[in-house]
């Protein structure tokens, strides 16, 4: 394969901005190589070893949950005659649109032994205290890997349904000619061809489980995200937190690497995906159990929670409110711009950068720049402060150096900081949407600009942006809205005067009164409908 | 119609496939319409025709993909779709037809080795049976040493063979094959067909082979069927279909040779090539006809003088293995009635001539085959 | 090449510097307690002095904040609600002195640093709630201990600031082995796993998950104010413990001024004025908390509940076993 550009500012630029991104990774990592192992036996022989244990059961749950709401649910919607499939087809990706601190928030006041449930049993059984009766205790671990799993199993269901029905049709007909019903087909060719799709959602529901942090302090799961806050916070002892971070993005990927190690070599794209499927004809019962499955998780994940808030917004809304969601949310979306607009313009330059430059070693700088997505919020707000702090003062001192005053903070004190901790975090999701777009375009399009004169500003301008358009809003769309929900690097990063949608409502659950943000809650998940709405809308298989 | 003969008489009984004024209409289009087909164990049949004319639509409709509107579909005496004929809709699964089929791009399994790919029609044998089953089909396919590997590591070839290992597995009553060598290297092609044929013979296998290339059938085939327009047009021996073609369009369709339009009267018959005597002629047909001039039926007179006065002139020429091949047109001036003018008349030759060239040709006297356009 | 690099680092430059907005009459406060406690003081102050009152407000991670920015930190007051926090910030040399007559007289002595580092602003005390189904009973913090309680005591995590300040003052009191052992014992008798808030306790109790639950005082005021939370109060009575010995444990809200601050008069102003009679006053009213100056009355709904003998161990005290106290509550795994 012979690339076409040999830009030398090009190629600089790549290395810097993957350098730029990763450094708050490495600050991380040899922050923690250098901790003394003081704390640690201390943490070792009392806690760690059930947050550990807490943290790869939450997962597994999480996982497990997600896999079986998302592949069932595909399978169902692409493979059966299910009554209002059109519908379930994009209701089922709503949940994405909910951050799930707050599903876990109004689901406990929900089931709580005060909630309108327990309540309700109670009037009707005639019981008197806790002691009459069971019933299950939301705020534990499997609750609260129910709730994640609850909000993240679109994922699964949206890169799962894309994979069934980009399949080559002819692979189940000739299973079906070979004496396999439609069932059996669907289980030993359509399943085991999506595995990629599924593999790599799976490792993206993993990586926002370990990321979490709201929800499982919420529901009070030590997890590991709960020791490294509590060596940081607690002992203030920076560098075995950052050694415990670096353990838990070490984790995260060795996942990754195993997922595309076990998928190396399976690649299978359909020449002819086709909508004359064959589906399979469920009989009355069947029917019946498909329908509750999806409508449950449509109904549990999204239509529950947001008419939950909108009776909140309802009854305790007032104009005051209004003012303070106005300014909230203009930061909210402030930050969310620029850190997708940011986040895409880095994707662009180093997709394009890995097809089209002949660097040998073009996909490097696009592999490292994602590194951030598998580091959770609080870690990477802590590296952040442990990077842009020395370099804001390094600045100072030159700036002071020559003459004039010291302008202060101005990396890690301002937006600057959240608005990179946004772009470190989510630039994966950029790289990846916008990397699979430029897989899309053929090969010889990048060739022929070249054969026709046309340089490398003009094809890019002419040629692979305008093809890349739809996969370039997509990316923004995704990032925009993750910046929207992402709690934690805000909340630690904050400037003066700075209060997002997010930090706003998190600090209300903490102190039970989320009813006084629910109109915000409501703002979130809007925005977060946008992008569903858009792909849903747009002819794009994502 | 007269040539569909051979299969409308049910005389004889043991017909692997029965297809009965199969229907089909898809999206308020005809695809199918009223076709009647019948095919004898252990013949290979192949099923030429333009695109979009139904070749595909009635192999799926064999197989079970698609449903008829009306008509039948019966293999070995068991009846597999049938609607509206006597009754309502029946229909029975794919999975259940024992109907192999061999797909363009084989539709092989990515996710399984060569050896796990042919044993996946064979679930119901047990594990000996399976592995010698397998084994026969590897070594016969000459597959042996890819037993282990992944369809991508395979070669279009190779991979062709697989597609043909699994087909063959379950014991199909019958396969289909759709476009299976469009594939496939144009030099390993013949070979490839030719071997595959046999195998086919080998296992008495009735097969219907989906081809736009006619010369893909004189290999592979031993009948012959065209298709337009969800019809089926002619059905017969290759040689037969391509010797007395029963239409204009299975002509026109399998370019058996170029046309030429004459004025034909109850005895003789008028062309800008002269005038022929067709008395003995069996089919008579009056007023405007197309001549079917196979290039061999054509006389160059490449000496244009009294006896022998040029009717035509040289369009196009381009050089073949056999020589020249050109294109001769009607000289305007000949031309009293526009009809018969003609432009494109095939003609191959040992003779160099020159662009526009005038030359006198006329048509060997043999059993004239006329047609009209609209039938 | 050199020099399209230097009007990217420009443009650069300029992008940071629209980031960071900087006016001069100004002050700008790190903090740890919830804006709307903080903010009708803030307003007031502003209204007196014309001194803009910047705020970030975060529960967590303001002193790392503050230490990772040096020199260059635009902070000029930290707020805390706890006492450690403030000693924290004096022992890692993040905050300087401040020399001010009126601080210094208007709060009690035990109540401000001797080196001047650090003013408590409001007093709470430690109750205990218990449930009026069980009557009224004596309540010290070492009888959450008794066997008695098996299942019937609720609290948020053992790691809680104002729960580690709670155990370091019993590890000044009993010692490290006696204390452990308490929290075991505690541990043993909880209802359910440490969780929520000191109000979410509260609520448990109205609900009957337990009976007896660790509260600051001032959310009993404030639950009571609230329309939907006084059924939950109502259901409870607040406990002074300790009553007939060493008295109830102590914690404070407090203030200091960073050691890099920027604005330091406006500082030393807003602080003086946080501890005048006014604003001591507001504290008092609206958050049901007790005030600092001796001269400024308690709200009415908080002098009903009672005088109250206080612990008088000293508050440097409690910073000092913080670490400790932290670490027995792991070797307890209190919150597990």
């Amino acid at each position: 394969m012979i690339a076409l550009y040999n830009s030398r500012s090009w190629k600089l630029s790549s290395y810097i901005i993957a350098l730029v991104l990763i450094v708050p990774v490495l600050v991380m990592l040899v922050g923690g190589v250098s901790a003394s192992t003081q704390l640690y036996a201390h943490l070792w022989q009392t806690v760690l070893p059930s947050y550990l244990e807490n943290t790869l059961l939450l997962a597994f749950w999480v996982v497990l949950l997600a896999l079986f709401f998302g592949v069932f649910s595909a399978a169902i919607i692409t493979q059966t005659n299910i009554v209002f499939k059109q519908q379930l087809r994009w209701l089922l990706l709503l949940p994405l649109a909910m951050p799930a601190y707050l599903v876990a928030y109004l689901y406990t006041d929900l089931f709580d032994y005060a909630g309108p449930v327990q309540r309700a049993l109670r009037a009707w059984f005639g019981w008197q205290s806790p002691t009459d009766y069971w019933f299950f205790d939301i705020r534990t671990l499997p609750g609260a890997a129910l709730m994640l799993a609850l909000v993240l199993f679109p994922y699964i269901y949206m890169l799962t349904r894309g994979a069934f029905e980009q399949q080559d049709q002819n692979l189940i007909r000739a299973s079906r000619l070979l004496g396999l019903t439609a069932k059996q087909s669907f289980f030993k060719v359509a399943l085991p061809l999506a595995r990629p799709a599924i593999a790599v959602s799976a490792s993206l529901v993993l990586m926002e489980t370990l990321a979490d942090f709201a929800t499982v302090q919420y529901f009070s799961v030590n997890t590991l995200t709960t020791a490294i806050y509590d060596t940081w916070l607690g002992y203030g002892d920076l560098g075995a937190a950052n050694a415990l971070a670096s353990i838990l993005m070490l984790l995260v990927l060795f996942v990754v690497l195993a997922e595309q190690r076990s998928r190396a070599g399976l690649r299978h794209q359909s020449a002819r995906p086709n909508l004359t499927r064959e589906l399979i004809q469920l009989s009355f019962g069947q029917q019946f159990i498909a329908s509750v499955f999806c409508w449950a998780l449509v109904i549990l994940g999204f239509l529950l929670p947001i008419t939950l808030l909108i009776i909140m917004a309802v009854q305790y809304s007032d104009v005051a409110q209004l003012s303070v969601l106005l300014s909230t949310g203009i930061n909210s979306l402030k930050v969310s711009v620029f850190a997708a607009t940011i986040a895409v313009i880095i994707a662009l330059s180093l997709g394009l950068y890995q097809r089209l430059h002949n660097d040998k070693f073009r996909q490097i700088p696009q592999l490292i720049s994602g590194f951030g997505y598998a580091v959770p919020g609080t870690v990477l707000a802590m590296a952040m402060l442990s990077t842009l702090g020395p370099l804001d003062h390094w600045l100072n001192g030159v700036v002071e150096f020559i003459g004039f005053t010291a302008p202060g903070l101005i990396l890690s004190g301002s937006l600057f900081a959240v608005v990179f901790a946004l772009v470190v975090r989510f630039s994966a999701i950029a790289n990846g949407t916008i990397a699979s777009g430029i897989k899309q375009i053929p090969r010889s399009l990048d060739y022929a600009p070249a054969s026709l004169g046309v340089n490398l500003i003009g094809s890019l301008t002419k040629v692979h942006l305008p093809i890349l358009t739809p996969a370039i809003l997509v990316a923004w769309l995704l990032v925009f809205v993750e910046a929207m929900k992402e709690l934690p690097a805000v909340l630690l990063l904050r400037p003066f005067n700075f209060e997002t949608l997010s930090s706003q409502i998190y600090q209300l659950i903490s102190d039970e009164m989320l009813e006084q943000g629910a109109l915000g809650a409501i703002l979130i998940v809007l925005f977060g409908l946008l992008p569903i709405v858009l792909l849903n809308n747009s002819k794009e298989k994502v | 119609m007269t040539a569909l003969l051979t299969t409308q008489s049910p005389i004889k009984p043991i017909a692997l496939l029965t297809i009965e004024q199969l229907s089909i209409t898809l999206q308020e289009k005809v695809v199918l319409s009223t076709l009647d087909l019948s095919l004898d164990e252990g013949d290979i049949l192949g099923l030429v025709g333009a695109s979009g004319c139904g070749k595909t639509t009635l192999l799926n409709a064999i197989a079970g993909f698609s449903k008829p509107t009306k008509g039948k579909v019966i293999i070995d005496g068991h009846l597999l779709s049938s609607n509206g004929l006597s009754g309502g809709e029946y229909s029975v699964p794919a999975e259940q037809r024992q109907v192999g089929m061999i797909f363009q791009d084989y539709a092989l399994f990515p996710h399984l080795t060569v050896k796990e790919n042919i044993a996946f029609g064979l679930g119901k044998l047990g594990r000996a049976e399976q592995l010698e089953q397998i084994g026969h089909l590897l070594t016969l396919l000459k597959l042996n040493e890819y037993r282990d590997s992944y369809i991508h590591q395979l070669s279009g070839g190779q991979q062709q063979r697989v597609a043909i290992a699994r087909a063959l597995a379950p014991k199909p009553k019958l396969l289909l094959l759709d476009e299976p060598f469009s594939n496939i290297d144009a030099r390993l092609r013949n070979e490839l067909m030719v071997e595959i044929r046999q195998l086919l013979k080998q296992f008495k296998m009735t097969a219907i082979f989906v081809t736009h290339n006619k010369d893909e059938v004189f290999t592979f085939a031993d009948k012959m069927a065209v298709m337009a327009q969800g019809k089926l047009l002619q059905l017969d021996a290759p040689n037969i279909v391509c010797q007395q073609p029963n239409s204009y369009q299975v002509a026109d369709f399998l370019q058996l040779g170029s046309w030429l339009p004459c004025q034909v009267n109850s005895a003789n018959v008028h062309s800008l090539l002269g005038d022929f005597d067709i008395a003995n002629s069996g089919d008579k047909q009056t007023g405007l006809a197309y001549l079917l001039v196979k290039p061999s039926k054509l006389q160059l007179n490449s000496l244009v003088d009294k006896q022998n006065i040029a009717n035509a002139q040289v369009e196009y020429i381009s050089v073949t293995e056999q020589g020249y091949h050109y294109y001769l047109s009607s000289l305007d001036g000949l031309a009293k009635d526009k009809s018969l003018a003609f432009s494109k008349l095939s003609l191959y030759s040992d003779i160099a001539l020159s662009f526009k060239q005038k030359v006198a040709v006329s048509i060997k006297p043999h059993d004239f085959l006329f047609f009209n356009k609209n039938n | 090449m050199l020099r399209k690099s230097f009007t990217t680092l420009f443009i650069a430059l300029f992008f940071m510097v629209t980031f960071s907005a900087s006016a001069s009459d100004e002050v700008n406060v790190y903090s740890y307690r919830q804006p709307f406690l903080v903010e009708p003081l803030f307003t007031q102050f502003t209204e007196q002095t014309g001194i803009k009152v910047n705020v970030v407000f975060a529960k967590k991670g303001m002193a790392e904040r503050l230490a990772r920015e040096g020199k260059y930190s635009p902070a000029d007051i930290l707020l805390t609600t706890d006492i450690s926090r403030l000693i924290e910030l004096r022992d890692k040399d993040l905050v300087q002195a401040v020399n001010s007559s009126v601080l210094r007289s208007s709060i009690p002595k035990q109540y401000q640093a001797q080196d001047n580092t650090w003013f408590a602003l409001t007093t709470r005390v430690r109750n205990i709630y218990s449930a009026k189904r069980l009557g009224k009973i004596d309540l010290n913090y070492e009888y959450l201990a008794d066997e008695k309680y098996k299942g019937r005591i609720c609290t948020r995590s053992g790691k809680h600031p104002y729960n580690v300040a709670l155990v370091a003052s019993m590890i000044s009191e009993h010692g490290e082995a006696y204390t452990l052992d308490w929290l075991k014992k505690v541990k043993n008798n909880l209802a359910r796993k440490p969780q929520g808030s000191d109000r979410g306790q509260v609520q448990a109790i109205h609900q009957k998950l337990c009976d007896i639950s660790l509260g600051n005082s001032y959310y009993f005021g404030k639950m009571l104010k609230d329309e939907k939370q006084k059924i939950w109060a109502d259901e409870v009575y607040i406990n002074f413990p300790n009553q007939n010995n060493r008295g109830a444990h102590i914690n404070i809200s407090g203030i200091a001024m960073a050691k890099y601050a920027p604005n330091v008069e406006n500082a030393q102003a807003l602080m003086e004025f946080l501890v005048s009679k006014p604003a001591q006053a507001l504290y008092a009213q609206t958050n049901m908390e007790y005030p600092v100056r001796e001269d400024v009355a308690v709200s009415k709904l908080v002098a009903s509940w009672g005088g109250y003998k206080a612990d008088d161990l000293p508050l440097e005290d409690i910073a000092k076993n913080r670490t400790t106290a932290l670490k027995l509550i792991d070797q307890a795994q209190f919150d597990l």
